[in-house]
């Protein structure tokens, strides 16, 4: 039976590295360690060229390689033919392979050492099994297939983009029994991304921001692939996301700066693209403190889902504004206490609350607009297709999830414990509850 | 023992080669596929001259045929845990039956080199798996190193080694 690239990726992580054997010119063979193979199709793989060395020159001269690898749980050994095709020196391959080789670089105490000068392409040719004895494969923890149709069937019923993403990560922790997630939305004007909603982090980190190419998401992000890392890395992790963030942002970066959620000692980190029609909607981030703890196969799962997960989201956005009657008011409530300062800032809509920030961007202006209707007309019932509609906020374009910032205002406002909350009222309705009397400050640019 | 003119080695070399590093090696028969294998040993002769890797005639087959055409052949040692790593090239290499002793030194080898890899986590099991061989095949592949060459990942990977003066 022909053995499928897809059923041996296990032996492509590199945990025991391969070999690969090339021959000069003048037919001397070569033996050399691979630091990276990588899966690219069922009939393909990527070899790192890190270095212009004897490998390099006997394929530039002769084509044809062999390559072994060794299956880290069963110990089957194969063997790869392989013809070079052409090597890659950018574009999403490439970029996926930097990051992974900077993670196996630190995992092996080779960073610095290590550095991806392109992605050779090779054709899988054939694939034998060498003679030899194996265990057999150690019982799988948990069934990748079923566990993504009792995701998607879950994330199929979800009412609203809130719903949704509680469903996601409920789903993970029962199926999949991924406890640390995070979801991300793209803000395409700004070129950034922002943190809605999370699961498994002692503090939230909604509202947090990442530039696109910052870190595992936002390499992963503006590459449009998924990356996936087996160690920890430092060159990679979140401190340095976040030392690269703060540097970008100068001053105000440090003023208005919510952390980034993150395991301080992650070692497996799988971002995946969460895509609606080949346009990025966000990135579903997930890591765990196990090494290796995704492989190939979670991968492809969860790729799978995130699929789902970019339709739900594009779905929802388009049903969330019915022409549905105004829900009845709620008894005012006449807010009693000591009045709350709320503070603008044009320069970027931020808000502080009380001298503490709370939100800035879109967000924050949204927030604005919603308090002085508040001041200035007793409002507190407002709608989406209003918001949508009104110029003082500025939403970068009309698909912009405008749903994913009021979930993030909403839950921003309970994780400060504000006197002003966003609570839903039906599709594409919400009221405004104001607690304590507000005292607006509009600071102009 | 007097160096030899014909060897690159040193004895520092030969204790690397022939302690628990892993093995692998590498031959071309014209117009065909480079051949890969492990190796599951290896001994030196006694002035340095020539190296002897054991193979498993099933495992290594293509190998044992490119060589048997050739017999050019490419042999890398890396210690896992310094990844410390030796290339060692010859042109006159033959395909010969192992020697009495053979048999406990690829025993004495897999045992040495599971224990390396135990150390670094991996599952013995699977490791004692993958460095198997039966007994009744081993063959060996003997060669003259006639260039050696460094690959300890790094600035100075591929360099050639400077035999002993």
């Amino acid at each position: 039976m022909k053995i499928r690239l897809e059923s041996i990726r296990a032996c492509l992580e590199g945990v025991i590295p391969g070999t690969i054997a090339t021959r000069a010119a003048d037919g001397t063979p070569n033996i050399a360690y691979l630091s990276q193979i990588e899966y690219v199709d069922g009939e393909h793989v990527a070899l790192s060229y890190q270095f212009f060395n004897t490998t390099r020159r006997n394929i530039l001269a002769s084509p044809y390689a062999r390559v072994a690898a060794v299956d880290p749980h069963t110990g089957a050994h194969y063997r790869l033919s392989l013809q070079y095709l052409r090597t890659e020196e950018s574009g999403p391959l490439f970029e996926r392979m930097k990051v992974r080789l900077a993670a196996i670089a630190s995992h092996t105490g080779m960073a610095g050492v290590f550095r991806l000068l392109g992605a050779d392409i090779y054709r899988v040719l054939d694939i034998e099994q060498v003679p030899g004895d194996t265990m057999p494969p150690p019982p799988q923890p948990c069934n990748l297939l079923a566990a993504l149709r009792a995701c998607t069937e879950s994330l199929c019923g979800a009412p609203d983009l809130d719903g949704l993403l509680a469903r996601l990560f409920d789903g993970l922790q029962a199926h999949f029994g991924i406890e640390h997630a995070m979801m991300l939305m793209l803000d395409e004007a700004a070129g950034r991304l922002y943190t809605v909603a999370t699961r498994g982090y002692a503090d939230s980190g909604v509202g947090s921001e990442i530039a696109l190419g910052d870190g595992v998401i936002g390499v992963a992000a503006r590459e449009r692939t998924p990356i996936r890392i087996g160690h920890f890395t430092a060159e990679y992790s979140y401190g340095r996301a976040i030392r690269d963030n703060m540097a970008r942002n100068g001053v105000d970066g440090i003023d208005t700066e919510i952390p980034l959620p993150g395991l301080a000692d992650s070692r497996s980190q799988l971002a995946v693209p969460v895509m609606a029609c080949r346009q990025l909607v966000g990135m579903l981030y997930l890591e765990s403190t196990q090494d290796l703890r995704f492989g190939y196969d979670e991968e492809d799962a969860l790729v799978a889902l995130a699929g789902q997960l970019g339709v739900g989201i594009r779905l929802l956005q388009q049903m969330q504004e019915p022409a549905e009657e105004a829900p009845p008011a709620a008894a005012p409530v006449v807010p009693a206490g000591k009045p709350l300062s709320v503070r603008h800032y044009a320069e970027n809509d931020s808000v502080f609350l009380d001298g503490d920030y709370l939100i800035k961007g879109v967000a924050g202006a949204i927030l604005w607009a919603l308090v002085r209707d508040h001041a200035e007309h007793g409002r507190c019932e407002f709608s989406n297709r209003e918001l949508r509609l009104d110029r003082r906020i500025r939403l970068p374009d009309l698909s912009d999830n405008l749903e994913a910032r009021l979930i993030l205002l909403a839950r921003r406002l309970v994780e400060r414990d504000a006197p002003l909350r966003i609570e839903k009222t039906g599709r594409g309705r919400f009221r405004l509850c104001v607690r304590r009397p507000l005292e607006l400050v509009d600071v102009p640019v | 023992m007097p160096d030899t003119a014909s060897s690159l080695l040193d004895a520092a070399h030969v204790a690397f080669i022939t302690g628990a590093v892993g093995i692998n090696l590498a031959a071309c028969r014209p117009g065909g596929f480079p051949a890969l294998s492990r190796a599951v040993g290896c001994r030196v002769s006694a002035d340095r001259g020539q190296v002897s890797v054991l193979v498993g005639a099933a495992a290594a087959a293509d190998v044992i045929d490119a060589v048997r055409r050739s017999g050019a052949v490419a042999v890398v040692f890396s210690e896992p845990p310094t990844h410390r790593t030796l290339q060692l090239k010859g042109s006159n290499a033959l395909v010969l039956p192992p020697e009495p002793g053979d048999v406990a030194l690829a025993h004495a080898y897999r045992d040495a080199f599971s224990a390396v890899l135990a150390s670094l986590g991996y599952a013995g099991a699977v490791v004692r798996a993958f460095l198997s061989c039966p007994d009744d095949d081993l063959l060996t592949v003997r060669f003259s190193p006639a260039a050696a060459f460094s690959q300890t990942p790094g600035p100075h990977a591929g360099e050639p080694l400077a035999g002993p003066s």
